[in-house]
């Protein structure tokens, strides 16, 4: 019976719940939407670190990324490239020699990152040829061609087919040097790798370390994210005389960035319902209040004030939740007719994103994995605001509340 | 016969620090079970307080006040609640059902709260509404029944929890004469088919002539405590001596 006084007391003034039921819902939707758009940055991202930049598994050298010294690579390559295609959960593999140097022109200079690849294994597992903005991927006719961030290419004032240098250190740590010209221009979404990486033949760099035949990264690309673990700790039992990393491993930050913004993003809902909490508060003081003459009577005729305090949370949580539902349909509805389309922020951002390695392109995601957490905020925030007004009614005297 | 309600030497005061008023002055009332008694006064003489005193709804500053022998002075608040539900059922001025219930869940709450099972409580229900004939309003909320519709639903949720005594707090009040004169009938009828003991403040000459025992207040203390008819249903005693001024 309390439950279903709770239910229609909230009815008794319309216009007033339903401004309460209509921020509830507002604010649920809005939490969420927030939710969703963090959601989304944080897949676009995880897609961009593994589809575009370390993918799901990296083997190296053990000692090759303290300082990148060419010596230090894996040993029987292709034995090792063929026994990892044989695993079932393996989509794609790229081996990849790698070398920091500078790229100089008859300009100027820049530090840089050159990745030596095999090109038709390299399409597999980082979608290269589908960056390339202005030019061309490696051709088979043609040697001793380099491919280029879009940053570094504006940076240092090139133009397509422009002859570059790269030096850098050998096997033997001799410096070296190699005179490239450049074939295209790629953009990735991440713009501070587009400044920093350049792409040439395996072969040609192999040639020029003094390595030929053998590579520094094994980049391997699995069907489904769920199997890096499984996948990982075999090859570590197989292979235990190499690094084994997966992708959180090779890139921290974004592991930090994930969980730090599932906190955000749950705290960002706690503000916003704390900030509705106030005007649910508000309401149910005023409904108290307008009631007092009843809420005496109720304990004069023997309502305790355990029941009292029931009555007055439950119509707390019916006012809080009745505009849960609205809001999560919203919030959904929103969320899956974005998600199509996605939210261009280049547009108004730039490359403020893509300068953080994030896509520019959000295509939010509802949260229904945190549906729980957002739930029990909203339970938090109905059982908070129903305090202040409970203690309220329960102070009252029946003698002085029948009088009034 | 028993004793309902046994009251000694009670007061309340107010303003005790400044310029006291005796609301109730050290008041003797003794009620057997049974009786119907009319409390009768003018405006002001206390009739509401020692209502309220004796219903466990305020307490007296000095005195006490057994109801079947448990002194409820003494109570605790959250005690006196519990005793008030068991015990003690109200009918108020102003009908005081709640509006958001319809006048069987009206009545059939306080049976909820006193923990009584479903198939006991649709039994006193159908009955209680029989008795204050109002069998075809049950599922009508308050604003659709009329001023006596809803104070005879009152008087069946203060008899719903089978209490001890019931206090009516000028029930008639509110009432046109033909509602008032049906209210009345209902309380004499369940005074004298169910023995139920009545006790109401009034201003009401047709109330005060249905009582068989009316009980004068004037600034706080009895004045004249007088058994009109029918003595075999109460006992009329002289409490407190009548105030000569």
């Amino acid at each position: 019976m309390i439950l279903i006084m709770a239910w229609r007391n909230i009815w008794r003034n319309k216009a007033r719940s339903l401004i309460i039921l209509s921020s509830v819902m507002i604010g649920l939707f809005t939490g969420i939407f927030v939710l969703a758009l963090y959601r989304g940055m944080i897949d676009g991202r995880i897609r961009v670190v593994i589809e575009d930049e370390v993918s799901h598994l990296q083997l190296h050298h053990p000692e090759f990324k303290k300082d990148y010294e060419a010596r230090y690579v894996i040993g029987n390559s292709e034995e090792l490239i063929k026994s990892v295609s044989g695993l079932r959960q393996v989509s794609a593999m790229a081996p990849r020699d790698i070398a920091q140097g500078m790229l100089s022109t008859g300009t100027g200079s820049n530090g840089v990152e050159i990745r030596g690849v095999i090109p038709e294994k390299e399409v597999a597992v980082s979608r290269l040829d589908k960056k390339i903005i202005e030019g061309n991927y490696f051709s088979s006719e043609k040697r001793n061609e380099l491919l280029i961030g879009k940053k570094l290419f504006d940076k240092m004032k090139l133009k397509l087919h422009n002859k570059v240098v790269l030096t850098f250190s050998d096997k033997d740590n001799n410096v070296t040097s190699g005179a490239f010209r450049i074939a295209g221009v790629f953009r990735s979404a991440n713009t501070a790798l587009d400044e920093r990486i350049v792409f040439v033949r395996s072969g040609e760099l192999a040639g020029l370390l003094n390595i030929a035949g053998s590579y520094h990264e094994l980049a391997i690309l699995l069907y489904r994210n769920e199997d890096v673990a499984g996948v990982q700790q075999l090859l570590r039992a197989k292979y235990a005389g190499l690094s084994v990393e997966n992708w959180k491993e090779i890139s921290p930050e974004t592991e930090l960035t994930i969980s730090t913004m599932n906190q955000f993003s749950l705290i960002i809902i706690a503000i916003i319902m704390l900030a509705l909490a106030f005007g649910i508060v508000n309401t149910m003081l005023m409904a108290i209040l307008e009631r007092t003459h009843e809420t005496g009577m109720m304990v004069a005729l023997g309502m305790n004030k355990l029941r009292l305090f029931t009555l007055v949370l439950s119509e707390t949580i019916f006012l809080t939740l009745a505009g849960t539902p609205a809001g999560l349909l919203l919030a959904w509805g929103t969320t899956l007719y974005i998600s199509k389309h996605g939210i261009d922020t280049a547009s108004y951002a730039g490359e403020v994103m893509g300068s953080f390695g994030y896509s520019s392109v959000i295509y939010p995601e509802f949260p229904a994995d945190q549906l729980i957490a957002v739930m029990g905020i909203v339970a938090a925030t109905a059982i908070l605001s129903a305090i202040f007004p409970a203690v309220k009614a329960l102070r009252l005297q029946p003698v002085e509340a029948l009088r009034k | 016969m028993n004793t309902v309600i046994d009251a000694h030497n009670i007061s309340k005061v107010y303003n005790p620090e400044t310029i006291p008023v005796y609301a109730v002055n050290n008041v003797h009332l003794h009620l057997q079970k049974g009786e119907f008694t009319a409390l009768v006064g003018p405006s002001g003489s206390g009739k509401t307080t020692l209502l309220n005193l004796i219903g466990g709804l305020d307490k007296p500053d000095e005195g006490k006040i057994e109801i079947n022998g448990t002194d409820i002075t003494r109570l605790s608040s959250n005690q006196l609640i519990n005793f008030r539900l068991h015990n003690i059922g109200f009918v108020f001025q102003s009908f005081n059902l709640v509006p958001v219930l319809t006048a069987k869940e009206n009545v059939e709450f306080i049976m909820q709260l006193q923990g009584i099972p479903k198939k006991e409580r649709e039994a006193r229900l159908k009955n209680l509404f029989r008795q204050i004939r109002l069998e075809d309003k049950v599922d009508c909320r308050p604003a659709e029944l009329s001023g006596g519709q809803q104070q005879r639903v009152a008087v069946a949720r203060a008899l719903a929890s089978k209490p001890q005594f019931v206090l009516a707090d000028e029930p008639t009040a509110n009432l046109d004469s033909k509602s008032a004169s049906n209210l009345l009938d209902i309380m004499a009828e369940l005074n004298k088919e169910e023995n139920m003991t009545f006790i109401f403040s009034t201003h009401d000459q047709r109330v005060i002539e249905r009582a068989r025992r009316v009980v004068t207040l004037v600034d706080g203390r009895i004045t004249t405590d007088t058994a009109l008819v029918d003595v075999s249903h109460s006992v009329a005693s002289v409490s407190s001596p009548p105030l000569i001024t």
